[in-house]
Formats: C-alpha cells, structure tokens, sequence
C-alpha cells in the first residue's frame, strides 16, 4: 500500500539537491530531515527540492516539509522547489507554502533561478 | 457507468490503508469521467479524510476499521467516511505563519484541504462513529 520514501542528496556547483521519491507522510520525516541536516551542516546556503512526479504527498508529509522550511528560513537559506504535479502545486499554494519557498517548472529552471538569486 | 450506484469499502485502521480508499474512490470518479484535476481533489480528500478516521477516530487500532461509502448521482459523487470512534473535532483554519515560527504544531492540514478540495463537506457524530460527508460535482461549484 504505501511506497516507502527515498532521499538522496547531491551537489549540482553551490546547489544542495535533495531528491524525494515515494511516500510523503509523516514516515517521510526522519530522512528528509536527515537530509536537510546533512546539507546544512556542510554549509549549505541554496537548496533544491526536487520531488518524483510519482510522489504521494498527504498532509502529514507537508507538516513534514513546515518544519524543514521553517529551518531553512531561519538560517536564511535559499529554497526552490521542482517536480510537483500541478495538483500537489496546487496544494502547495493553498497551505501558503509557495510563501516560503518558490515552486520552479524544472530542475535547470530552478538552480538557474538559484544561482542568480531571482 | 450507470448514471447511479453504491459503492461501499472497509480498511483496517492502519497507515497506509487510506491509499486503498483513495484509488477505490477514484476509480469510481474516472468511471463518471470526472476531469483528471478533480479526481485529483478527490484523491487528497478521501485520502485525508481516512486518515483522520484512521488516527484520530480510530486511535490507530487495528481492530477497528474505517468505512468508504460512495453514492454516484448523474452530476455528482457522494462519499462518506466513517469511523468508529467520536470522529475529529474541527480545528480552527491553519496558520501557516504561526507554524513556520513554531508556535504551533505544523500538522493539521487534513480538514483544511477538504474543505477546500471538495464542493459540499459535513461532519457528523452518529451512534456508530464520526463520519466525514463530501460531495463533489462533475461541473465545480463556486
């Protein structure tokens, strides 16, 4: 039934790219938040979520990402997001997360929109 | 599919089981050839609405389960979920900013989305449990 989440982590030039496939739940918490730890610890100042278009995302899992956002903003780190389904975009926006972190139409659109700063 | 129908589905109260209602509840919605953004809409809030029943109606027991009842019209698609605890008190619309500065627990959306999500939603306490009602339509009401 549920799709276990899978998070990997890489470098594209001064960008973290932290990957997300599979289940966004509350499961989904521990390894994302490793992750962004891991990326913030080695100085991290850009980072990209980049979501699977297969991704389930529920509530629980966007409480998830509240908290990592919450993160990012206090230690003033640049975040965009890519990879979201128009509908998960959708929700994205009416939660108001699309306050705190801008949802690019692409990976190369969003480390470009990153390495500029706009 | 004909222009009405009942439909009824049982999970256990356990994670993951909300997904099962989920695709059930779809496949009926492709069937009436719902847009696929709304199946979508449909999709989130059946999806949350279960897993309110399955966490906090149910307390996670896996004993007892959550029932899926959908009711297709010629316009629209009826669905009621119930549990068999005292269903969710309805919380007040989430702040984004409060939970982003940590003064509130971020969790909390479910009820928000379906609210959102779907055309007509009500909450019930019947002798059997808390029931969530929702209704959308083929053509979205505004």
């Amino acid at each position: 039934m549920t799709k276990n989440v899978e998070v990997l982590t890489r470098l594209h030039g001064d960008v973290s790219v932290i990957d997300i496939r599979g289940d966004v739940t509350p499961l989904a918490g521990p390894p994302v938040e490793e992750a962004y730890a891991g990326v913030s610890a080695a100085g991290a100042k850009k980072i990209l979520f980049v979501f699977a278009p297969d991704c389930y995302i529920n509530s629980g899992g966007i409480a998830v990402l509240i908290g990592v956002l919450s993160q990012t903003r206090k230690k003033g780190q640049s975040v965009r997001i890519t990879g979201l389904t128009p509908h998960f975009q959708k929700i994205f926006a009416m939660v108001g997360l699309t306050k705190y972190a801008h949802i690019s139409p692409s990976e190369q659109a969003a480390i470009g929109e990153l390495k500029t700063g706009t | 599919m004909s222009a009405s129908g009942k439909y009824e589905l049982h999970v256990r109260s356990m994670h993951g089981a909300e997904k099962v209602a989920m695709d059930f509840a779809a496949e009926i919605a492709r069937r009436m050839n719902f847009p696929a953004d709304r199946v979508e809409d449909l999709k989130t809030a059946v999806a949350e609405a279960c897993m309110n029943a399955i966490e906090h109606g149910n307390k996670l027991d896996a004993t007892t389960r959550v029932g899926i009842r959908l009711v297709v019209d010629k316009d629209k698609l009826q669905i009621a979920v119930q549990d068999q605890g005292g269903g969710i008190a309805k919380p007040r619309t989430p702040d984004i900013e409060s939970r982003m500065e940590g003064k509130t627990d971020p969790r909390g959306w479910g009820i928000y989305l379906i609210e959102n999500l779907m055309d007509e939603v009500t909450f019930e306490s019947t002798a059997e449990g808390g029931v969530v009602k929702m209704i959308i339509y083929l053509e979205k009401q505004e």
